[in-house]
């Protein structure tokens, strides 16, 4: 790739180049919390706003990616400028990690050059990897007008994407279970929208049943979150999600509470990261000096002042 | 151990790997055996599938901002195709993705993947420790390029 310097970047990026911003996607990503990294973002925060932020989340192999594929081809079509990323697990064993979203919306991606990347969570709990939040606010100055972010395959505590998405479709399925199931505490309170996926299958019907069942007993807000069943093989259905997701991100938008909510939550994450990382050398010099520690121990000092004691001297 | 963290040389830093077979070849039991000894070995994969064209290989890999693409052909259309990818990059003045071969290549055409850029070609047989270090070394020599960059 030329050569390119930090500013040149940032001004790629607003102006939509590509490969600005999939190489700015990589130094947030690589070198989190870096003077590189958080200048990207102080930089183009002023051009971030704009997008609408769509998070899809659901249990693993409901058919998120093919959905994905479907609606960006649609939403491309309907001369939007819409950008994808899409979440994988990381191993905890190796590291390494198998990012097989792309292959199966490959098709739509290449036909209506949309921008899609692929991050692992890199042992991130909860549904996201940590340089989700940048990596949208990076799509979004590059002038996006939807970003479609797929989570990792879900299970009933991945919530995050609550915190980062202002429309969330949640996928299911026929087959995940009866209406108990559906009144769980978790990941059923946070959609903004329900899709049941697979029509074509025996017990969709019953499974849009039990979750419209389970909404209705639901306490009434503003927004009273549609169940949609589509099929994606037909694309049945898909004017009806679009629809849909154009009907929450014009709520969301009116509603300043979900726009404060979001920001108060990144506020803390990103203080409790900038605590961290300013105290980190500190911390690091204190563990690795066996004499300091042997003496301590020798002591039979408590973990808790020694602790207190160390922030304290470097406070 | 903190889990998922990497363990690896690139700490924290995996090497992005763009597995593709371009051309018209079915045979993806190699590249999928691959996929998983790279993932194994710390690496993020992206596989894009069978019957990529050369063009989609390398809007991917400048999307994904990959360290290395690894194409697999077996089909004898290596000197066509791999060859297509090659001029890509080099047309588009991308320089920092190394690109690597494999599968059935004849020994004679490998020094002329080599001269374009396309290293490795490995056969099968090769043991997989072989490739994964040849990868690393690649992407090592990457990743310089880009830190001077900044």
């Amino acid at each position: 790739m030329i050569l390119l310097k930090l500013d040149e970047l940032i001004q790629g990026i607003i102006k939509g180049d590509r490969r600005s911003v999939s190489r700015a996607i990589s130094i947030v990503e690589n070198e989190q919390v870096s003077i590189n990294a958080k200048k990207i973002i102080k930089e183009i925060f002023t051009h971030t706003g704009r997008a609408h932020i769509v998070g899809i989340t659901g249990p693993p192999g409901i058919g998120k990616s093919t959905m994905i594929g479907n609606l960006a081809a649609m939403l491309s079509g309907s001369g939007r400028k819409v950008s994808v990323v899409a979440i994988d697990a990381s191993s905890p064993f190796s590291g390494g990690s198998l990012l097989g979203n792309r292959i199966r919306m490959q098709e739509s991606l290449t036909r209506h050059g949309v921008f899609m990347r692929s991050l692992a969570n890199r042992g991130m709990k909860g549904g996201l990897s940590r340089s989700i939040w940048d990596t949208v606010k990076i799509l979004d100055a590059s002038g996006s007008d939807i970003i479609i972010v797929e989570t990792v395959g879900a299970g009933q505590a991945d919530l995050d994407v609550v915190n980062l998405a202002e429309t969330i479709v949640m996928v299911l399925g026929p087959g995940l279970g009866d209406e108990i199931q559906a009144i769980k505490a978790g990941i059923m309170e946070i959609g903004s929208l329900f899709v049941i996926n697979k029509m074509d299958l025996p017990g969709a019907f019953i499974a849009q049943k039990d979750i419209e069942e389970t909404l209705a007993m639901s306490p009434k807000g503003e927004w009273k979150p549609p169940v949609v069943g589509v099929n994606s093989l037909t694309k049945e259905g898909y004017d009806d999600l679009i629809m849909e997701i154009d009907r929450h991100g014009k709520f969301v938008k009116k509603s300043s509470d979900i726009a404060f909510r979001k920001f108060r939550t990144e506020l803390e994450i990103t203080i409790d990261e900038e605590l961290r990382n300013r105290f980190y050398k500190e911390i690091r010099a204190f563990l690795s000096d066996n004499e300091k520690i042997r003496i301590l121990m020798e002591k039979r000092t408590d973990p808790y002042s020694a602790a207190e004691n160390l922030i304290n001297s470097i406070a | 151990m903190e889990a998922g963290k990497n363990q690896s040389l690139f700490k924290g830093k995996p090497i992005k790997i763009l597995l593709a077979k371009p051309g018209i070849d079915g045979h993806d039991r190699g590249i999928l055996v691959l996929a998983k000894a790279f993932r194994d070995a710390g690496m993020e994969v992206i596989y894009v599938g069978l019957l990529p064209t050369p063009e989609e290989v390398v809007d991917t890999a400048v999307n994904e901002d990959v360290d290395v693409i690894a194409l697999s052909l077996l089909n004898g259309a290596h000197m066509t195709v791999f060859k297509k990818v090659a001029d890509l990059m080099k047309g588009r003045n991308i320089n920092d993705i190394a690109v690597v071969g494999g599968g059935t290549i004849p020994e004679g055409d490998k020094p002329k993947l080599e001269k374009m850029g396309i290293s490795g070609n490995y056969g099968p047989g090769t043991p997989i420790s072989k490739i994964v270090e040849h990868i690393t070394e690649r992407a090592a020599e990457m990743r310089k390029l880009k830190s001077m960059e900044e």
